[in-house]
């Protein structure tokens, strides 16, 4: 859909000119190697990465073991057999589907706002003369470092106070701060390398923040947005300590919740337990697969924070 | 640089002229943020940090008791052995993601065929919901039944109780968090990649070993990238535990795995000691507050990460 | 595309913001929502569902919203939070065990002057033990719903197998243990058990009774205490038996074993020979269908003894609905409401007349032998009635599953478990 090519606007030629990434690579160390050299690194890299994966697998093959069996004591991949049953039998035990239409309206509720809110944040502290500025990322920064427990009790009278417990929107109102402070100087970072010019310009021509930002800063940060988007969903999908204290019936439980009420039920019925967990997760890999494959999976984003730390320290 | 410094001539008075009417445009863009950040992060941690001062029990209405829970909790075992937990997992956890961060970052940043399946397969755990997280482990280390003790014993190991065990079962959720590295990796790699591929060049010219390479070249250069992912480590393994806790050993057995978060949950919302909690969490608030403070007074003498 | 995206978005939060807010559907003036939070097993929903059906038929004007919370934990946890909040539920169901912080608190509406007052129910139709451990300085804070007490079930197969007699109205510890050493088993032969004799919590309220038995006591003073009492000589010896059933005898499953697979799920699925548990596991047991099972009294020491298991209804004191609140507790504790629970397995009921009924004794409902809840209750004593009393179990609990599964002593037990209970003694 956005892919990189498209989603640069015609203003953005220096902009495209200023991202590195061709010249990164050429960085990196290429001395001639011999093939065996290689064979090695990908026997290395391919054993790394299995450790990585390996309990995912594992889930997988795990929650296919058919129910009321002895738990295996072998490594054995299918003793018993495979039971795609049990994917249908999550769906009956616990109320699954809605649980996880539940996170979907969450999640797409929280990240649509916190494209908006962090982008305008991180547009505006972009601009803000440098005094101003290193504050507010010195605030943003600060805020990341508040324990989310200490919010917990207050946020709860807070939101009874406003008749918001057991509704979304105490799940979603951290979305009007840009969810977290994280995201905002995603956007900052993104803003702050291009260059002031192109903003100074649209204002001359007449252009207030709110156009600016529509027309031109958005437009520019399509990588950022779209990284931001699936963080941020991520970020509400993952929630389990809101909606445990903040959600009392249970038709509105989201997914998280749902895992947990699983696990209560039977601590030791792992097949079912796995199968469920296989299918929460599902949405979120596959999102994050989908961000892999628009940004070819390299730290661009964070690389080109990077060169911004790196510029900065260099003004001065 | 890239904020407006140009200045608008004095014709029109400052605050009605255009360059003012587009700052308040930006602030009004920044409002949100700043509402939300005072609404739901400042206030709420202020408040919290008022009831360490009161005895409060959710039922009456708090009453003023001046530093009487910071006495209390002081004297409380359980409360020391939590900051004892605390701190070895936060330091060891923090260590172990930041060395296997390294390790990756060092493996994975060549810009080969095939390297991104590999980034994306080890940043794949870092993704995943706590809660999720936490079950997959939970079955994991089953002690019978569980992959990594199968595998132990078709191997000829020992197979340890992990988390029944309370000799193993901090180390446990330590191994655990070690795995979830994918963020500090790509950190790295794109650091790494920002290294002058010069330096390197010059060094293999004059013969230099790997080893030596990495000892005067990469190791010297990332450190200062080093520290700052230890520290935003181990900020968010001292506040980012409880779901783990909760889901996979309820603090014990006995209180092996008590760490703080979890230990303040349940002391406000089990036993309705919300003032003690409360003072539990302005400790652990400001004990990283100083960590990082210090920090980050040291990295600046470095002239590195004054502004991010 | 971002035209198109920044739309989507707006359309969602729009969306979303009109479905979130959700709120209760507008209810007809004169209705009344009764808010009623309970704590039990997933099986236990339809009983507790039935019995708020049935309160609404007979008054149109309250509908009941039921929320059931599986674990102890978390639901004490939540009404905490709802306390906290000033949005506590109408009705909770809470054992008496963990009820002190919130009558302290003053959070509880005494039912003691409605009970008084009522023309449907009386106290005298109520198990005065059930009574007396929700009566808090003279006052009936709860009306009691049930009145149940550990008791084993046992696996007949297994009995049947090993050619094992059912156990005896008056078994003793050692036919206890004899007992269940011969159930357990290592059916395979690969030097692992895989058939345990016994299933047992490693917590003081398992415990209690056994130390009662022995002559011993959990503190100093039962009505007063001011400090714990597990190292007279009485109570320490009957720890010392509690723990070794599976340091010593290893007819428990080890720690490793029970995080393995639970002995819940060991009985379930047939491969565990006794359980011990109160009335609470009779609804899951009742869907076992691979083998017959029943229950037995604890074993007898040198006295009688056992402990009690009441949960009853509290009346939240800044409830909006105090009224229809008591209303629903006037009706679930007549005789047809209290029968409709007993009927689900769930309760050993708090009515003397429904306890001795069918609805409770029915032979054709397993258990067949449900008398034995009811010969339990002249024997039963109550843990002290303590605001902290949650903090001093769990201090106790701690350490005493670590020396029920051998990784410190007992006697190193006993004494952490005095030293960290002793704050929260007055």
């Amino acid at each position: 859909m956005i892919s990189r090519r498209t989603a640069a606007p015609p203003t953005g030629p220096a902009l495209e000119r200023a991202r590195p990434r061709a010249a990164d690579r050429r960085q990196a160390p290429r001395g001639r190697r011999p093939a065996a050299g290689r064979v090695l690194w990908h026997l290395a890299a391919i054993g790394v990465t299995a450790l990585f994966l390996l309990p995912l697998l594992w889930m997988v093959v795990a929650s296919l073991q058919p129910a009321g069996m002895p738990p295996a004591r072998t490594l054995t991949a299918f003793p018993y057999g495979v039971a795609w049953a049990n994917y249908a039998e999550i769906f009956r035990v616990i109320p699954l589907a809605r649980q996880l239409g539940n996170s979907l309206l969450v999640s797409s509720m929280g990240a649509g706002v916190t494209l908006l809110t962090a982008s305008w944040a991180g547009f505006a502290m972009a601009q803000m003369p440098p005094a101003i500025r290193r504050r507010l990322v010195a605030l943003a920064l600060f805020l990341l470092l508040v324990p989310a427990s200490a919010v917990w009790l207050p946020r709860y009278i807070f939101f009874a106070e406003l008749h918001l417990i057991d509704t979304y929107v105490a799940l979603v109102a951290p979305a009007v701060m840009g969810s977290k402070s994280l995201f905002v100087l995603m956007y900052y970072w993104t803003f702050r390398r291009v260059s002031g010019e192109l903003f100074e310009s649209a204002w001359l021509d007449g252009a207030g923040a709110w156009s600016s930002w529509r027309r031109i800063a958005l437009p520019l940060a399509a990588p950022t947005t779209l990284a931001v988007a699936v963080l941020a969903f991520s970020h509400y999908w993952s929630d389990f300590v809101d909606p445990l204290l903040f959600l009392k019936s249970a038709s509105r439980f989201t997914v998280t919740v749902g895992l947990r009420m699983l696990q209560q039920m039977d601590q030791t019925h792992w097949p079912l337990l796995l199968a469920a967990i296989t299918v929460a997760i599902a949405p979120v890999i596959a999102l994050y697969l989908f961000l892999q494959s628009v940004l070819r999976g390299d730290a661009d984003i964070v690389r080109r924070s990077l060169r911004i730390l790196d510029r900065d320290s260099e003004e001065r | 640089m890239n904020a407006f410094r140009f200045s608008w001539p004095g014709r029109v008075p400052a605050s009605r002229s255009p360059l003012a009417r587009y700052r308040r445009q930006l602030w009004l863009l920044l409002a949100p943020f700043l509402a939300g950040a005072l609404l739901l992060i400042g206030l709420p941690a202020l408040l919290t940090f008022g009831l360490a001062f009161t005895r409060y029990d959710a039922l009456t209405p708090p009453v003023w008791s001046g530093w009487a829970n910071f006495a209390a909790i002081l004297q409380r075992e359980v409360f020391w052995i939590a900051a004892r937990n605390t701190l070895v997992f936060a330091g060891a956890a923090a260590l172990l993601q930041v060395l296997g961060a390294l390790g990756l970052a060092l493996l994975l940043h060549p810009a080969r065929r095939g390297v991104h399946l590999y980034r994306g397969g080890v940043y794949l755990t870092t993704i995943l919901p706590d809660v999720a997280y936490a079950l997959i482990w939970l079955w994991l280390f089953n002690p019978l039944y569980g992959p990594v003790n199968l595998v132990l014993g078709g191997i000829g190991l020992p197979q340890p109780a992990w988390l029944i065990d309370p000799a193993t079962a901090l180390p446990s959720l330590i191994a655990m968090a070690a795995f979830r590295v994918g963020e500090g990796m790509l950190l790295l790699i794109a650091a790494r990649q920002a290294l002058p591929a010069a330096y390197y060049q010059a060094a293999m010219l004059d013969g230099a070993g790997r080893w030596a390479i990495f000892r005067h070249i990469t190791w010297p250069l990332l450190v200062p990238w080093l520290l700052l992912l230890f520290v935003r480590d181990i900020v968010v393994a001292a506040h980012s535990t409880f779901t783990a806790v909760y889901i996979m050993t309820g603090g014990g057995p006995g209180y092996a795995t008590t760490l703080l978060p979890y230990l303040v949950f349940e002391e406000a919302f089990s036993h309705l000691r919300i003032g003690q909690a409360a003072a539990m969490l302005t400790l652990l608030f400001a004990a990283i507050a100083l960590f990082v403070w210090f920090v980050y007074r040291r990295l600046g003498a470095w002239g590195y990460a004054d502004d991010l | 595309m971002l035209r198109i995206a920044s739309c989507l978005a707006v359309c969602v939060v729009l969306f979303g913001a009109c479905i979130a807010p959700a709120a209760p559907p507008a209810a007809e003036p004169e209705r009344v929502l009764l808010s009623l939070l309970i704590s039990g097993d997933p099986t236990d929903d339809a009983a507790y569902q039935a019995l708020a059906d049935a309160f609404t038929a007979a008054n149109p004007d309250v509908r009941v919203e039921l929320l059931n919370i599986p674990s102890a934990g978390d639901f004490r946890r939540r009404l905490a939070a709802d306390f906290a909040a000033g949005t506590p539920p109408d009705l909770f169901l809470i054992n008496y065990r963990r009820y002190g912080p919130f009558v302290a608190g003053g959070a509880i509406e005494p039912v003691g002057p409605y009970l008084a007052r009522s023309e449907r129910i009386d106290a005298v139709e109520f198990y005065p033990q059930a009574l007396d451990a929700f009566t808090w300085q003279d006052t009936l804070m709860c009306l009691p719903q049930n009145v149940s007490s550990p008791v084993v079930y046992y696996n007949k197969r297994l009995f049947d197998a090993a050619a094992l007699a059912y156990p005896a109205d008056d078994w003793t510890w050692d036919d206890f243990v004899a007992t269940a050493r011969a159930l357990t088993a290592d059916l395979d032969g690969d030097g692992v058990v895989d058939q345990y004799g016994l299933g047992i919590e490693p917590s003081i309220v398992r415990a209690a009774p056994f130390l009662w038995m022995n002559g011993g006591d959990v503190v100093d003073d039962p009505e007063r205490p001011t400090k714990l009492a597990l190292d007279s000589p009485a109570a320490r010896d009957a720890l010392a038996w509690f723990t070794g059933l599976q340091t010593e005898q290893h007819v428990v499953p080890d720690a490793v074993a029970e995080a393995a697979e639970s002995s819940v799920s060991r009985f379930l699925r047939g491969g565990l020979g006794m359980f011990v548990d109160s009335r609470r596991a009779t609804p899951e047991f009742r869907q076992i269908d691979s083998f017959d099972w029943d229950v037995a009294p604890l074993p007898a020491g040198k006295a009688r003894a056992s402990i009690l298991h009441a949960d009853a209804w509290c009346m939240a004191a800044t409830g909006a609905h105090k009224d229809a609140a008591w209303r629903f507790v006037e009706f679930a504790n007549t005789r047809a409401g209290q029968e409709l629970l007993a009927r689900s397995g769930r309760t050993v009921p708090s009515r003397i007349d429904v306890a001795e009924s069918p609805a409770f004794l029915d032979p054709q409902a397993q258990p067949a032998n449900s008398q034995v809840f009811l010969a339990a209750i002249p024997a039963m004593r109550s843990l002290p009635k303590l605001a902290t009393w949650l903090d001093v179990e769990s201090a106790i609990d701690a350490e005493l599953e670590q020396a029920f599964y051998g990784q410190i002593t007992l006697d190193e037990a006993i004494q952490a478990a005095t030293e960290r209970s002793a704050e929260f003694f007055p």
